[in-house]
């Protein structure tokens, strides 16, 4: 009893400052995805996490069609990357006629950003590592 | 030319760059159709129909961003890549110490070179459209009753092209299909260099020179993968480092016109018309 009590308390003390963490975390991955989106070329981004999922594009026809992207595309790499032995994805690119796609995961979320294909990848990449 | 010969032609283009590229470690060729045409040895085909599986949703899905010309999947311990050269999908995996460039410019240079040279050899069996007939008529139509000796050329073919072309009879300067090209974008500096001209591998305009025998090819059209195109004087790169290497010299101004920078791709072919 003595045992289990003590290790409840450990929990706790743990437990709390990941909490703060997670929280100073997600907010300043919001708030850098809030910038990248005004970068040149940037058309948007999906968010998607366990517990919630936040789109912003400037073309709001196009949320539908491009979650759905985002979504069959983290299927596939999956997949992919376990056939082939890619280990843990650290970023997708699809490039499109039109459009490019930017797709990892960080933590638990899923990101993808949506740019012109005159966009400075690189630049979106380092904000988002730098969350 | 059937689809084994194009395909056994594919597989050993594969097979090769493998050996100058030992950190390709998967490569195979499909069709648009997601069809499997050529693979590397080392590469089951069970493992690329699993991979063409998991990939055929995303590339149906991807029409929401005008159809996939290019997938990147860069993971801890290598990197996957799906490039669309025309008619075909090339797909490479890589080891996470391979020099990226240097892969790109082998791929991206030798696949287009042997599929435009199958091509010539041979309608492309992968093409669902033949060629028109202002395309690649080489034989004049007295030569017709010379048998060629090796057998390459497609009899049929060549003489569908000349009935069709008998009716006009005044015969003008025929062209044959403008080659393009895959190049890498390198910079161009230097106070003497002229802000109109780009440097491209000597050998590639020596193929243009001797495709087109009575021309002088001065210009090149360079486009870009967002579809921004721009006309320039070509010359031949001087640096001996560059030539040779699938590189496109290009000066700065130009480079903001295509709005393009060292190391992305651009499609070049020569300015005939």
């Amino acid at each position: 009893m003595v045992k289990k009590k003590k290790d409840t308390v450990e929990i706790t003390t743990v437990s709390e400052p990941t909490l703060i963490e997670t929280a100073d975390y997600e907010s300043n991955l919001r708030a850098n995805l809030e910038e990248i989106k005004k970068y040149d070329g940037v058309v948007g981004y999906i968010l998607r996490n366990t517990t919630s999922a936040s789109i912003d594009l400037k073309d709001p026809t196009k949320i539908i069609d491009y979650a759905i992207l985002s979504s069959t595309a983290f299927d596939a790499t999956e997949e992919v990357s376990d056939l082939f032995k890619l280990g843990r994805v650290k970023n997708i690119i699809v490039n499109g006629k039109n459009v490019r796609m930017l797709s990892l995961t960080v933590e638990e979320n899923k990101i993808s950003i949506f740019m012109e294909n005159n966009a400075d990848t690189k630049k979106v990449l380092e904000k988002l590592k730098a969350s | 030319m059937d689809n084994e010969v194009y395909a056994y032609a594919l597989k050993n283009t594969l097979d090769e760059i493998q050996k100058i590229c030992p950190d390709i470690k998967n490569a195979f060729v499909l069709t648009k159709n997601r069809e499997l045409i050529a693979r590397d040895e080392d590469t089951p085909e069970k493992t690329i129909t699993r991979a063409v599986s998991a990939f055929e949703e995303m590339l149906e899905k991807a029409q929401a961003i005008g159809g996939v010309e290019d997938v990147t999947i860069e993971g801890i311990n290598g990197r996957l890549n799906v490039s669309r050269l025309d008619e075909i999908y090339l797909v490479t995996v890589t080891s996470k110490q391979a020099d990226l460039e240097y892969v790109n410019t082998v791929t991206h240079v030798i696949v287009p070179t042997v599929l435009r040279l199958l091509e010539k050899l041979s309608p492309a069996p992968l093409k669902k459209n033949p060629p028109t007939p202002d395309i690649e008529p080489e034989e004049p139509a007295v030569e017709r009753d010379e048998e060629p000796e090796t057998g390459w050329v497609e009899e049929p073919e060549t003489d569908k092209h000349q009935e069709q072309l008998e009716p006009t009879e005044k015969s003008e300067t025929i062209l044959p299909e403008t080659p393009v090209n895959q190049l890498i974008v390198e910079d161009l500096k230097g106070l003497l260099a002229p802000s109109d001209t780009v440097r491209i591998d000597s050998n590639i305009i020596e193929e243009w020179n001797e495709l087109y025998e009575d021309w002088t090819i001065e210009e090149a059209d360079i486009e870009t993968f967002s579809g921004k195109s721009t006309r320039c004087k070509v010359k031949p790169i001087k640096d001996a480092k560059l030539d040779g290497k699938g590189k496109i010299q290009i000066p700065s101004k130009v480079q903001l016109t295509l709005d393009v920078k060292k190391g992305e791709l651009v499609r070049v072919k020569p300015a005939v018309e």
